[in-house]
């Protein structure tokens, strides 16, 4: 099977500029290009191009039409990077039916955590129907059995056995949703974002127009991000879209299993565009490095986009070095920042200037929430670099404003403030959730710390206690909810929180260990990991706090976990137990 | 037009050693995986059992987790589901699915 090309031959490059995902899909496929979906040994498996993917989607429109589906209700996806997904998303387009995509399991032993959440996702969309690939149906089917709205669900065939009627198709219009995007809240609390059509146009728009990765004619895209996460569905699929770009796919997993494959598919098909949150390039650089194919050429690759997590320098200076003889050129690298509160993007680096960081002294960051710069930038006990995330996008605004809500100056941090077309209407069916992070005025509390310098932006860490992953976000309640479902501690007796490697994040779970023993310590400890391994799967290391020592709380009988960490990055809970 | 290419389950089948194109026992099964997990053993003491919940009573991340698995699926051919996946908690489990598997080649 030979790659869709990268050009079409008479369909002029439109640069985003369409009023909705339907109208993107029409123009697309007009042309030649389309996606791809590859092994892990690199094969093509199967190629659609955008004009099969828009004949397929208006088939399952007119199959959920016809099935009585009405307007704007929810299909939920397991976004697993398929055929199948595209057909079922699209389709929802063109049917007026909002998709709703969701993770699909990862790791073993992960049964009960994926039901739970699934069950959590059809609640807080309302979903009236399911469907994934066929491995999953019977997850589906367990999920959906308590909620009597699901009128459809299982995997591809379901959809395929509704009979299609000749009915009109009601595409989504422009002023009507897209579709929900679970992105940012806990598992326990899924917190759906609206993707409207409007504010995604204006993304995209930014996304691939001269401020952002500029796209022109020939640029092609590659991508191993999960679907369900909104720089794999936006950023890799709809933005290429909207500049009726093709796209080679690897599967999560894939990528995570052979790292260099996702390299090697840029190579032969002369990829220009591939993104990452630096935990990948990390992966390819820790497991692929010893395997590079002699003949693999990245010269090709334009845009080496980092965005996801806190942009690592030391990890995709390595990567660089690492991939220097084979033509990758580290001016490539664009960090970048965004949510999908925002769609997807805020800011991008200027395109062609690599990364650029800038050094400031630990103490008074931390002490006066000043990033004044260090005296002596290779002092790494009191010098701490960090990655400058670039302007953000024209037609928007960004402030960065003190606890009291007054804007900051250059190298004063303070919390993250978002205003423009981008912005998410609110949370999906959450009034209250949606009050606590948009003001009256349109302004949205990122959540995220940072300072300005010179207009462009520094991400230093998140005013929550989130911990970010691998690229995956991790809400400490419900590593501590995990523990207390499986009775392994009782409420209020465990503190998750991560500490910042300089490379990434590792996850540390501080438990009071009310046993005796060292026998009874190890297996305490090796319960924690495991529980936590399967709830929310990362490895954390376990420390274990006598009762005498106790947890931090707060004036208000709260459990401090920044207390906590202070206590451990401190030395206070040691000796470290060795089986953690 | 058929609307579902199902590639989701990928066979591998070049690299199997030739041994396990037939039906593996029981006993070569587990032997396999407790080969592949002796590295993760909590203590060199640790005796890895039927009973022994992997990602529990070992020192092993969900990587190499992942890893092991795509090695047993090579050895044995076999391509594991997810879903499956997500319901194996001990040796014996995994053992049991990967027998059955291979029955059904």
């Amino acid at each position: 099977m030979s790659p869709l090309p990268s050009r079409n031959r008479q369909l002029a490059l439109r640069r985003a500029g369409f009023r909705s995902v339907p109208e993107m899909l029409d123009y697309a496929a007009r042309g030649e290009t389309g996606v791809t979906f590859y092994s892990a040994r690199g094969e093509a498996l199967s190629d659609l191009p955008w004009k099969d993917v828009r004949e397929r989607a208006h088939i399952v429109a007119r199959k959920l039409i016809g099935a009585g589906f009405a307007r704007g209700e929810r299909l939920l996806i397991t976004a697993d990077t398929w055929p199948g997904f595209f057909d079922a998303f699209f389709g929802a387009q063109y049917a007026g039916l909002l998709p709703v995509p969701v993770s699909i399991p990862v790791g073993i032993g992960g049964k009960d955590a994926y039901l739970d959440q699934l069950r959590r996702q059809f609640a807080a969309s309302g979903a009236v129907a399911a469907v994934g690939i066929d491995d999953l149906a019977g997850f589906l089917a367990d999920a959906a059995a308590e909620f009597p709205a699901v009128r459809l669900h299982g995997g591809m065939d379901v959809l395929e056995a509704l009979p299609e009627k000749p009915v009109e198709l009601r595409p989504l219009q422009p002023d009507e949703l897209c579709y929900i995007q679970f992105s940012s809240g806990s598992t326990r609390h899924p917190h759906g974002v609206q993707i409207t059509q409007a504010a995604l146009m204006a993304n995209l728009a930014g996304m691939v127009g001269p401020a952002g990765l500029d796209i022109v004619q020939g640029d092609r895209a590659a991508s191993w991000l999960p679907l369900y996460h909104d720089m794999g569905l936006i950023g890799f699929t709809l933005a290429p879209l909207s500049a009726q770009l093709s796209i080679d796919y690897l599967t999560p997993r894939d990528f995570a299993r052979r790292p260099m494959q996702w390299l090697n598919i840029i190579a032969r098909n002369k990829a220009t565009v591939s993104y990452s949150p630096s935990f990948g390039y990390d992966l390819a650089v820790r497991r692929g490095a010893a395997q590079v194919p002699a003949d693999l050429d990245l010269s090709c690759w334009r845009h080496a986009g980092i965005g996801g997590d806190m942009v690592r320098a030391g990890v995709l200076e390595r990567f660089a070095e690492t991939f220097e003889a084979n033509g990758f050129d580290r001016s490539a690298f664009i960090p970048s920042y965004g949510m999908a509160e925002v769609c997807l993007a805020i800011t991008f680096s200027k395109g062609g200037t690599g990364v650029r960081t800038d050094t400031v002294d630990r103490v008074v960051l931390s002490e006066a929430q000043r990033a004044q710069p260090a005296p002596d930038p290779d002092d790494p006990l009191h010098a701490r670099r960090f990655v400058i995330c670039g302007r953000v996008l024209p037609g928007h605004e960004l402030e960065v404003r003190d606890d009291a809500g007054r804007l900051l100056s250059d190298r004063a941090v303070g919390r993250i403030f978002v205003k423009g077309p981008s912005v998410m209407p609110g949370y999906f069916g959450e009034p209250e959730a949606s009050r606590e992070v948009l003001s009256p005025d349109g302004w949205l509390d990122t959540g995220d710390l940072g300072y300005l310098l010179d207009g462009e932006i520094v991400v230093t860490g998140r005013a929550k206690d989130l911990i970010i992953v691998n690229g995956r976000n991790v809400w400490p309640q419900d590593i501590e909810w995990a523990l207390e479902a499986r009775r392994i501690v009782k409420s209020g007796d465990s503190a998750a929180f991560s500490v910042d490697t300089g490379e990434g994040e590792r996850v540390v779970v501080a438990v009071l260990a009310r046993v005796a023993g060292e026998e009874g310590r190890a297996s305490l400890a090796r319960d924690v990991a495991g529980a936590v391994r399967e709830a929310v799967v990362v490895d954390c290391e376990v420390v274990l706090v006598p009762p005498t020592v106790g947890l931090p709380m707060t004036s208000s009988g709260k459990l401090s976990r920044s207390r906590t960490r202070a206590n451990y990055l401190a030395g206070h809970y040691q000796p470290k137990p060795a089986a953690a | 037009m058929v609307l579902s290419i199902a590639h989701n389950v990928i066979v591998e089948n070049d690299d199997a050693p030739l041994s396990y194109r037939r039906q593996p026992t029981r006993g070569e099964v587990i032997s396999e995986i407790c080969t592949q997990l002796d590295a993760f053993r909590s203590d060199d003491a640790q005796v890895i059992r039927g009973a022994t919940v992997i990602s529990k009573d070992l020192n092993i991340d969900s990587l190499a987790v992942m890893d092991m698995i795509m090695e047993l699926e090579d050895r044995f051919d076999v391509s594991i589901p997810m879903n499956a996946v997500a319901e194996i908690h001990t040796v014996d489990e995994l053992a049991d699915t990967i027998l059955k598997l291979t029955a059904r080649r």
